[in-house]
């Protein structure tokens, strides 16, 4: 008899048996099923309910026997336990009839075990372990087959040794309990016990007499109305062969064998063996010509398929975003490098720090208005009064035909216990990134550079920056700091001291006290600073000082819901734009973990208060023993103290990117299929069914999905590099070639070739396959940039080209219309418009980005998305050839050299 | 590409468009170069032109360019390269020499595609073989395949290797044994792995030998022509040992191969399995690695024995996997190979498949270095894992060229299956 293996599987015989299942078997999968999605919502604790927990055991709550079979922890759980339990109970329920199995596993095979399980739980291990899920009907199951297997092949032998059968089940049962993470031993163990002694048929007084229930199927007619129900009255229909089913018969057009579950050696009954034998030879029979893989591949069914999956694919990923604000979902932020120990020591900013403070803010006052050289010649003799180094960095940037020029000023703290190998950074931009005089930050860093002087304790170098802008200075600074700077237009540093740990910006600008604090952490590209950071800023402000947090502008913020995905999507647009949002952005590329404080609000705290938080983190990034690296880099924070990390939500994302990549892949199959079967019937000799699918006309299709890669680089150099005044006007003037060049270029498409609906295919397949690629390279690297071109991009994998029809022109034209309001163009527009910003002004943003900090998201908007864009344009206007005419031209050719090369 | 006239405007056409691309990377991108030669999926431990630019500073000063432990190439680079002049002031003339290397394999490629030995080898015809792609096609699918313009403009010194290989394999196609051995030789010497591919290269010289001087007997061939090999091999190291003054060079360049000693991270399998190793374990592993790099070559030879010249195409495959330092160089080598089979391409399963993941692992690749080495957000095994992925895709192509090759040789011994769907097993 052939052991089942995986060359013999066959899908087809596998659809078969799903689709022969005995009625018990499937209404059990039915439930278990059933209270998973029930399991999935988060009112009514479905597992909380229904689990079998043993102190909760009363007369009310027996039905606690009963369901907990069907309630599964997870879906995993689920799943495994209904893989494991599906074909033994079908077996089950093949040879005993539906009613028994209905009236045993609900009965005895369900409480006995239960009642064991609670007994010993409860009074001997004085322990209350709640369990679930039909892993105990699999043990008793199994204990039933082997016993079987015992009475018919009692030992296994392995070298000398002779092994009985009935003990395998405990093999399983050990390596389950070694080896799956809260399983259940004890539990397991009860339904084996049972198993054994229903094997053994002590338990045979429990069934049912078959005179009742013969009376109840006659009665009711239950064979006439359920549908796969298997009857009592096994002898009438033959015991073990078809199943005496009333479901309509399977498809005459599919031969399978009948009982197509692999039947182990240990059957005894004869009737049964050769009832098997007879089938299985005629399954080998067919072996030949159901190569089943294969079989299932032609269906026609499964190339419908892939739309309905990737649809899918994109719903789950968007709504599997929305889930993530949920209690489940997201998680509590903790501290994970301790040696921060954050808001653990006594902070002494205070006193007369403040009168020391008043006298910088006057000269600060002062120096409003007057330009950068002159600012910086007065604070340098103020840096160099306090006993530090100082020096001054020159940077020019253009962009957007402007010219972004400054001086950085900044100084060097020595450490008295540090050997200059490491520093940490506080930054004062003299502008926020509003434009907005920093008022009270610059004197506050002064006040603190002097005030850290004094202190003997730092064990890393402080870096006082004082840059005249938010963005261009600190990226200037920076990136000289680390010798990737272009030496023409920023100058070197002369005064470096080491490895930079950690930068702290302070951003304020607004007159008096204050209520809260503001932490921007959002770098250029979307990189993030070490989540511990900003979990010892949260911890010093509010544990040690009281200072409240918020995050991603949102002021009040009352941890429901709506808040926390508020502040998410804030917080993945402003990662997806991969905009500067402070001085502290251009750090967070060098591996520089660092955020800007801002305070806000009309409070009681004063600037003593925000001193002595950045003192607090700045003695918890002194402690740091080597770089933040135990917390993620990775996360969306939706509350201060509520984040998401990767794991959680990455795959939404990358089941966005996927769904392209299945579109790809069902194209191509589709593109080869469609001139495959034509030709195979016209002409058998030539065609090898061998490599079914036909050759494919590639070169062409090719040529059009390079040329709108190619193409993509126009915008990409126009958009960076005209001046600002010249942006609104072009904008205007792409938009409206953006509407007009697909229509002329499919135009062209179909009157200087003949484009078949399989080439058209092929250029949306290898269209969406680059931007699944690039979708899926670039989630790993910003997440919210790739989910939102993902988004956005979604309707292009469902483009279809029109079949010529009267109306087809029609929808064409409308089909387009919509595709084009998804456009990057009108995209930017509605932004735009959305957020009440000016074009010309998101545009020069985009191209300082660009220029000053190496934002990426242009190349991503202009190089990804639009030439996938038009690709996509281009299959909604196509109007294919007859692929008869194309076939004659360039038979079989698989790059456009027409069959007609020979050699040279 | 439609058809057999292809003129010398078309050829000069194809050679100067290669070249003006090259050229114009190389002067409009000024900062390319310099990025691509710092890749590690370009540039090698024994094969970065920043390596080979630090070993002629040594020897330029009259220090042993082995000293210091940085330089891993064959010494007979080092008067080549000094006697162009100075990179530093003049660097047109080593871009133009890289160009011309680039233009001298297509040229080789050409005639390799031209002899029609892909189809029609002496034992064994294709029933397919009218379906090809003429030289000019498969000499630009190299010249623009972006792998070898990456590594035209990352300067790595494998391009000479790859030219050596050939041009061997051009001379053993063209009938001129010698030449094939004597270039074999040369790539032997730089690259020590071609070494491989002396059993194969025999036989296809074996096979195409011209008929006016055909040494009949094999054992008497393979004797002459090994000797050859020795001979040239011996020459080039006692030139070596001349230029450098010593022996060193000799563990220094094949040494490093053999023993791994340079963990640098590269597109291969071996670094990362070398690192996480216990000392103890390293060179019992090292003779595993290279047994099994080796061991296909007299596989393939007698299964394949009629058509040496996929031997060749497929053990370049291989090794373009499993050798200690590859790069895309060496899969640029084999994929300029493969177009050769064109036709046996309708009998390959996977195509899509290969492009695709080899599509993915050339976007993922960098995207997951950037994570480890520049973000800091990921970690070793990231890069590791594509580089597995990497692997994989090249795998599947020797794997399905071979199944195409073996398929269509098999429907000549058995036209009553021509068209049946068969399974492995």
């Amino acid at each position: 008899m052939p052991t089942p293996n995986v060359a013999g599987f066959s899908t087809l015989r596998a659809r078969a048996y799903l689709f022969r299942l005995p009625l018990f078997t499937r209404a059990v999968l039915a439930a278990i099923g059933l209270f998973w999605i029930l399991g999935v919502q988060v009112w009514w604790d479905v597992r909380a309910w229904g689990a079998l927990v043993p102190d909760k055991l009363g007369f009310a709550t027996l039905y606690r026997l009963n369901t907990f079979p069907f309630i599964h922890l997870n879906v995993f759980h689920a799943l495994m336990n209904a893989l494991a339990l599906t074909p033994l109970l079908e077996r089950f329920e093949s040879e005993y009839g539906t009613l028994t199995s209905l009236a045993l596993f609900f009965g005895p095979l369900t409480t006995l075990p239960a009642f064991m399980y609670v007994a010993v739980e409860k009074w001997i291990l004085r322990a209350d372990t709640a369990v679930m899920g039909a892993s105990m009907w699999v043990f008793v199951l199994l204990g039933m087959e082997a016993i079987r297997t015992y009475k018919a092949n009692p030992y296994l032998v392995v070298g000398t040794h002779h092994i009985p059968t009935w003990t395998t089940p405990i093999a399983l049962l050990l390596c389950v309990a070694a080896l799956v993470p809260s399983s259940s031993f004890l539990g397991h163990l009860a339904g084996l016990l049972v198993g054994y002694i229903c094997g053994l048929g002590y338990l045979k007084f429990l069934a049912p007499p078959e005179r009742v229930l013969r009376w109840v199927e006659g009665k009711l007619n239950l064979l006439g109305r359920l549908p796969h129900y298997v009857s009592v009255d096994q002898k009438t229909y033959g015991r073990f062969g078809v199943l005496p089913s009333s479901g309509s018969p399977p498809p005459t057009s599919v031969a399978l064998p009948l009982y197509p579950y692999p039947v182990p050696e240990h059957q005894a009954q004869p009737s049964r063996e050769s009832f098997c034998e007879e089938h299985l030879g005629t399954a080998a029979g067919q072996d030949a010509k159901i190569t089943s893989a294969l079989q299932l591949r032609r269906d026609p069914r499964i190339l419908k398929l892939p739309p309905y999956l990737s649809l899918l694919f994109v719903v789950v990923g968007a709504v599997w975003l929305f889930l993530l604000p949920l209690d489940q979902y997201s998680r509590r932020t903790y501290i994970s490098e301790n040696a921060l120990l954050p808001g653990q020591v006594h902070t002494y900013f205070g006193g007369s720090d403040q009168n020391v403070f008043r006298a910088y803010k006057h000269e600060v006052n002062a120096l409003a208005g007057k330009s950068n050289v002159e600012i910086n010649n007065s604070l340098e003799p103020i840096v160099k009064g306090l006993g530090l180094k100082t020096a001054r960095q020159n940077f020019t940037y253009h962009a957007a035909g402007r010219t972004y020029a400054g001086e950085n000023l900044y100084a060097i703290l020595q450490a008295p216990r540090g050997d200059a190998t490491e520093a940490i950074v506080l930054v004062a931009a003299w502008e926020n990134v509003k434009h907005e005089l920093n008022r009270n930050g610059i004197p506050l860093a002064l006040t603190l550079a002097r005030y850290f002087k004094r202190w003997s304790l730092w064990s890393k170098d402080i870096i006082l920056l004082l840059t005249p802008d938010s963005i261009a200075g600190p990226q200037a600074w920076v990136d000289a700091y680390h010798d990737a700077h272009d030496p023409s237009r920023v100058a070197s540093l002369p005064l470096k001291s080491g490895l930079l740990q950690g930068a702290i910006a302070i951003d304020y600008a607004q007159e008096g006290r204050f209520e809260s604090l503001h932490i921007v952490y959002d770098g250029v590209n979307g990189q993030l600073p070490n989540l511990d950071l900003i979990n010892s800023v949260v911890s010093i402000a509010r544990g040690q000082m009281g200072i409240d947090v918020a995050l991603q502008e949102m002021w009040r913020h009352s941890d429901d819901y709506k808040d926390r995905l508020r502040t998410m999507l804030r917080g993945m647009l402003k990662q997806g734009l991969g905009l500067a949002s402070g001085p502290h952005s251009s750090f967070i590329p060098y591996h520089v973990d660092a955020v800007t404080l801002r305070p806000f609000g009309e409070g009681w705290q004063d600037e003593m208060a925000l001193g002595r938080v950045v003192e607090g983190s700045f003695r918890s990034l002194n402690n740091l023993l080597e770089h933040l690296h135990q917390s993620f880099f990775f996360y969306l924070l939706m509350h201060r103290e509520r984040f998401v990390s990767i794991g959680t939500y990455l795959p939404s994302a990358m089941l966005v990117a996927a769904n392209f990549t299945i579109m790809a892949i069902a194209l191509w199959v589709k593109s080869g299929h469609s001139e495959g079967g034509g030709q195979a019937t016209a002409d058998s000799k030539t065609v090898t069914p061998a490599n079914h699918a036909a050759e494919r006309d590639l070169s062409l299709p090719l040529g059009v999905v390079t040329l709108c890669q190619v193409l993509s680089v126009i915008p990409l150099y126009l958009f960076n590099h005209v001046p600002e005044s010249a942006l609104t006007p072009l904008f205007i003037t792409f938009a409206l070639l953006n509407t007009l060049l697909p229509p002329v270029l499919s135009h062209l498409l179909a009157t200087k070739t003949t484009f078949t609906l399989a080439q058209y295919d092929l250029v949306q397949c290898f269209s969406l396959l680059l931007l699944g690629m690039f979708l899926s390279s670039l989630a790993t690297l910003n997440f919210s940039l790739a989910l939102i071109i993902g988004l956005l991009a979604a309707p292009l994998s469902f483009v279809r080209p029109f079949s010529p029809s009267p109306t087809s022109g029609l929808k064409r034209i409308a089909c387009a219309v919509l595709l084009n309001a998804v456009s990057p163009t009108a995209v930017l527009l509605a932004g735009a418009l959305y957020w009440r910003l000016d074009v010309r002004s998101v545009l020069r943003d985009a191209a300082v980005a660009w220029h000053v900090t190496g934002t990426y998201s242009p190349v991503v908007v202009w190089c990804v998305w639009w030439p996938a864009w038009l690709a996509g344009q281009l299959i909604v206007l196509a109007r294919p050839a007859p692929a008869s005419a194309s076939a004659r031209r360039s038979n079989g050719a698989w790059a456009g050299d027409d069959g007609k090369v020979k050699g040279e | 590409m439609d058809g057999g006239k292809v003129t010398l405007g078309r050829t000069a056409g194809l050679y100067i468009g290669a070249a003006v691309l090259r050229l114009a990377i190389f002067t409009l991108l000024p900062g390319l170069p310099d990025l691509l030669t710092g890749r590690v999926e370009i540039s090698t431990p024994v094969t970065s032109f920043k390596r080979l630019q630090e070993g002629l500073f040594l020897y330029n000063h009259n220090v042993s360019p082995y000293d210091g432990g940085v330089y891993h190439q064959a010494p007979l680079f080092l008067p080549l390269f000094s006697l162009l002049p100075s990179f530093a002031t003049y660097p047109i003339f080593t871009y133009l020499l890289y160009i011309a290397v680039d233009l001298l394999n297509a040229r080789a490629l050409w005639r390799i595609a031209n002899s029609g030995e892909a189809g029609s080898s002496a034992l064994f015809t294709s029933p397919r073989r009218e379906k090809r792609w003429s030289g000019f096609v498969i000499a630009a699918v190299f010249l623009f395949n972006p792998f070898t313009v990456a590594t035209c403009i990352g300067r790595s010194t494998s391009v000479f290797t790859t030219c050596a290989i050939l041009h061997a394999i051009a001379k053993a196609v063209s009938g001129a044994p010698l030449g094939a051995m004597v270039a074999l030789s040369f790539a032997s010497y730089l690259s020590m792995y071609p070494l491989l591919l002396l059993p194969p290269l025999l036989l296809l010289c074996y096979d195409r030998q011209r008929p006016e001087r055909a040494v009949k007997s094999s054992l008497a061939f393979a004797s002459i022509h090994v000797s050859i090999v020795a001979g040239v091999l011996a020459l080039l190291f006692q030139m070596s040992y001349l230029i450098t003054g010593s022996w060193e060079f000799l563990p220094s360049t094949y040494g490093v191969q053999l023993t791994l000693s340079d963990l640098t991270p590269n597109v291969g399998l071996w670094w990362y399995f070398f690192i996480e190793m216990f000392d103890s374990f390293r060179s019992f592993f090292l003779a595993v690695f290279w047994l099994h790099l080796s061991c296909y070559v007299g596989g393939l030879s007698v299964r394949i024995r009629r058509q040496p010249l996929v031997v060749l195409t497929l053990l370049l495959g291989i090794i373009a996997i499993f050798k200690p330092y590859p790069s895309i160089s060496d899969t640029s080598l084999f994929l300029a190979m493969v177009p050769l089979y064109r036709h046996v391409f309708p009998l390959m399963r996977y195509s899509f498949v290969i492009a695709a993941v080899i599509m993915y692992a050339t976007f993922l690749g960098p995207a997951f270095y950037h994570l480890w080495i520049y973000a800091g957000s990921g970690n070793a095994n990231f890069f590791y894992a594509i580089t597995l992925v990497w692997g994989l895709g090249q795998s599947l192509l020797v794997c399905d060229l071979m199944f195409a090759v073996l398929r269509d040789e098999w429907e000549v011994e058995r036209p009553e299956m021509v068209g049946k769907e068969i399974r492995q097993i």
